[in-house]
């Protein structure tokens, strides 16, 4: 399994292809449609890329293949040009090389925003004193230092979604997904959080795949691809965004 | 901020919930704690009565099944006493008699010749010993004279008409002797009329070697038919009230800790049910299933341990109750750091035992499952 080979099956794959998608196909044992049918694209190591489609269009099931918390029925994700297979067991991928939102933002309730932030690190061998000031700067970074130590129901929806982003960069990972971010956060909110994507994407060199019904959100964005009844129908550059090395 | 931190805090969100299987569980230790704990100083207390005195082997009817009313032949102590390697050897007459109207049960009385070695180093603290030639007299531990209100000099009435003057008290900070009656082996034979007999001879041997004490007992066999010759330890173990107590000390602390388990069960399955979303978020975010069994196992060990100390608090207030019953005197009131530790491990047990099925489930989730639908 070289890279030489990898690399060749895949058309269009250059050396900043972070992660590709090859012939994705998913079937669930369930469901009567296809969520995914033979989809293929790439994603450059930089790059903003929003993946938008009616609802059941299969974005989340692909979601899931690129993160590693499914696998597809056929084809293969390839992240730096190795197959995700290799890198099993996958807790340890999505730990040190994925970040994910939540439409929900899926906090834990009894924990603060700093705790909440330090769960992923939990896995990893920092102390407990690093784990903590690492916590801080991130909600810093979001700028919830403030709010370190209220429990979620306490802040606001949007807070919590920062809170969550903090989270999603606990390991420092280089690829982050998000699963509608917005889509459960008013306008002012939800610029807020585009914001801090766009700084994350602009500053920290972060990848980002962000699935969305927000047309505000696809505009920022480099990228968009379009589903429906899970084929790949799009793959558009956005309007107006330079590329990658641009930023 | 650390796993366990994270379990605690789980624990802390369902406060009802966890303060009641706590609950359950403190039940469960303070049965063993209480029960276990009571029958096991019960025993060592009976076991010191043997060791204090250095006795090594401990001469009973073989085929009684209760060994405290087994009748042997009090000739069968001469005989033990000319074996070359016998150093002291004693007879004792055991009774247990209650006194229903003055509300005490269950007190042991010894009957013993009085120059036997067994009354040495009685530590009186009033009148006098045992002497050659005594009639219906009696020594009475201190604890037992102190329940009865009785001293030096005062009459008892063993049996309705029969009365045995106090001749002297002693103390001992062994609860089941100073909560006993000694009497004149000659009297006690003739009150019960079981004149010549004895319940059990205590064997003190030159040498107390193992090797010793067991080609001792080997000698000792033969001389009657139907004997047991143990030493001291396994006598007690052997006494049918000791192992009936220690059954059912045993039995009813299963029997809480079963029902204590279950509550575990029960609270950590609804907790990770309940938390389907939650847990399947945190293998999202890198958990592998590992440490969710460790947090799923730290929530429940940390109820059950809970549960521990407050049962080992309730423990404490039963041993106090039991004290105030009839037979409570036999109990020290004092718990051992090895009941408690015993009582917490057996709790730890139940922790992981109650969350271990809890904790599979959990692990099982898949990390898409409860993310699909907001
Ligand atoms: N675990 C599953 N089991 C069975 N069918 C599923 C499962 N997950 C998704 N599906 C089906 O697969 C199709 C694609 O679902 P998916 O959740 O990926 O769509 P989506 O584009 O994210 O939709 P939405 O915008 O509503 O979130 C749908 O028909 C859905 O019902
Ligand atoms: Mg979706």
């Amino acid at each position: 399994m070289s890279n030489a080979r990898t690399e060749a099956t895949h058309r269009g794959a250059t050396s900043e292809c972070l992660l590709c998608a090859q012939e994705l196909s998913k079937f669930y044992p369930d469901g009567r449609v296809q969520a995914l049918d033979r989809v293929s694209f790439h994603v450059n190591r930089g790059e903003y890329l929003a993946v938008m489609g009616p609802s059941g269009s299969g974005k989340s099931t692909l979601l899931n293949m690129l993160g590693a918390l499914d696998r597809p029925s056929s084809g293969e994700v390839f992240f730096e040009g190795r197959p995700l297979s290799e890198f099993y067991p996958w807790d340890r991928f999505r730990c040190e090389q994925v970040g994910f939102v939540f439409q929900s933002f899926h906090l834990l309730p009894a924990l603060t925003a700093l705790e909440n932030v330090q769960i992923p690190m939990l896995e990893t061998r920092r102390s407990a004193a690093e784990r903590a000031s690492a916590a801080e700067s991130l909600l810093e970074l979001v700028g919830l230092a403030s709010r370190r130590h209220h429990l979620p129901q306490t802040l606001s929806v949007g807070e919590r979604q920062r809170v969550a982003v903090a989270r999603a960069l606990a390991n420092n990972p280089p690829l982050l997904l998000a699963d509608e971010p917005t889509g459960n956060l008013d306008s002012a909110a939800a610029e807020a959080v585009l914001d801090l994507f766009a700084r994350l994407h602009g500053e920290h060199r972060l990848t980002l795949v962000v699935i969305t019904h927000d047309p505000a959100l696809s505009r920022r964005a480099q990228r968009v691809l379009r589903l429906k009844d899970g084929r790949l129908i799009a793959d558009e550059p956005v309007e107006g965004a330079g590329p990658v090395s641009d930023q | 901020m650390r796993l366990i931190h994270v379990a605690y805090k789980n624990m802390q969100r369902r406060r009802l919930r966890s303060a009641l299987t706590i609950a359950g569980v403190s039940v469960a230790v303070a049965a063993v704690v209480a029960l276990v704990g009571a029958v096991g100083s019960f025993e060592r207390q009976l076991l010191a009565v043997f060791q204090n005195r250095g006795i090594d082997l401990v001469v009973a009817g073989a085929t009684t099944v209760q060994r405290l009313q087994s009748n042997l032949e009090e000739d069968l102590g001469r005989r033990i006493g000319r074996l070359p390697g016998v150093k002291h050897v004693a007879c004792a007459l055991i009774e247990n008699f209650s006194f229903p109207e003055l509300d005490v049960l269950g007190v042991v009385v010894r009957g013993l010749e009085p120059n036997s070695f067994v009354l040495n180093e009685v530590a009186l603290i009033e009148g006098r010993k045992l002497e050659p030639g005594d009639g219906d007299v009696m020594l009475i531990g201190k604890v037992l004279a102190n329940t009865l209100s009785k001293r030096a000099g005062d009459q008892f009435e063993l049996v309705p008409g029969r009365s045995f003057r106090i001749v002297g008290v002693y103390d001992s900070y062994n609860l089941l002797e100073s909560n006993s009656l000694v009497v004149p082996l000659d009297a006690l034979q003739d009150l019960m009329d079981r004149r010549g007999k004895a319940t059990v001879f205590m064997v003190v041997a030159a040498e107390s070697s193992q090797a010793a004490v067991e080609s001792l007992a080997a000698q000792i066999k033969p001389l009657a038919p139907n004997i047991d010759v143990l030493p001291a330890r396994q006598y007690v173990d052997s006494l049918i009230e000791v192992r009936l107590a220690r059954a059912v000390a045993w039995f009813t602390s299963t029997l809480a800790l079963i029902v204590g388990t279950i509550g575990v069960v029960n609270t950590m399955l609804t907790a990770v049910f309940e938390r389907t979303r939650e847990l399947a978020v945190l293998r999202a975010v890198g958990w592998r299933r590992a440490t969710i069994v460790r947090m799923i196992l730290f929530e429940s060990a940390l109820l059950s341990m809970l549960g521990a100390v407050v049962g080992c608090a309730m423990a404490w207030f039963l041993t106090q109750m039991l004290r105030l019953t009839p037979t409570g005197r036999l109990i020290s009131g004092e718990i051992g750091w090895y009941v408690v530790a015993q009582g917490c491990g057996l709790a730890l047990l139940v922790g992981i035992a109650g969350g271990g099925y809890p904790a599979w489930r959990a692990a099982k989730l898949l990390p898409t499952e409860g993310l699909r639908h907001e």
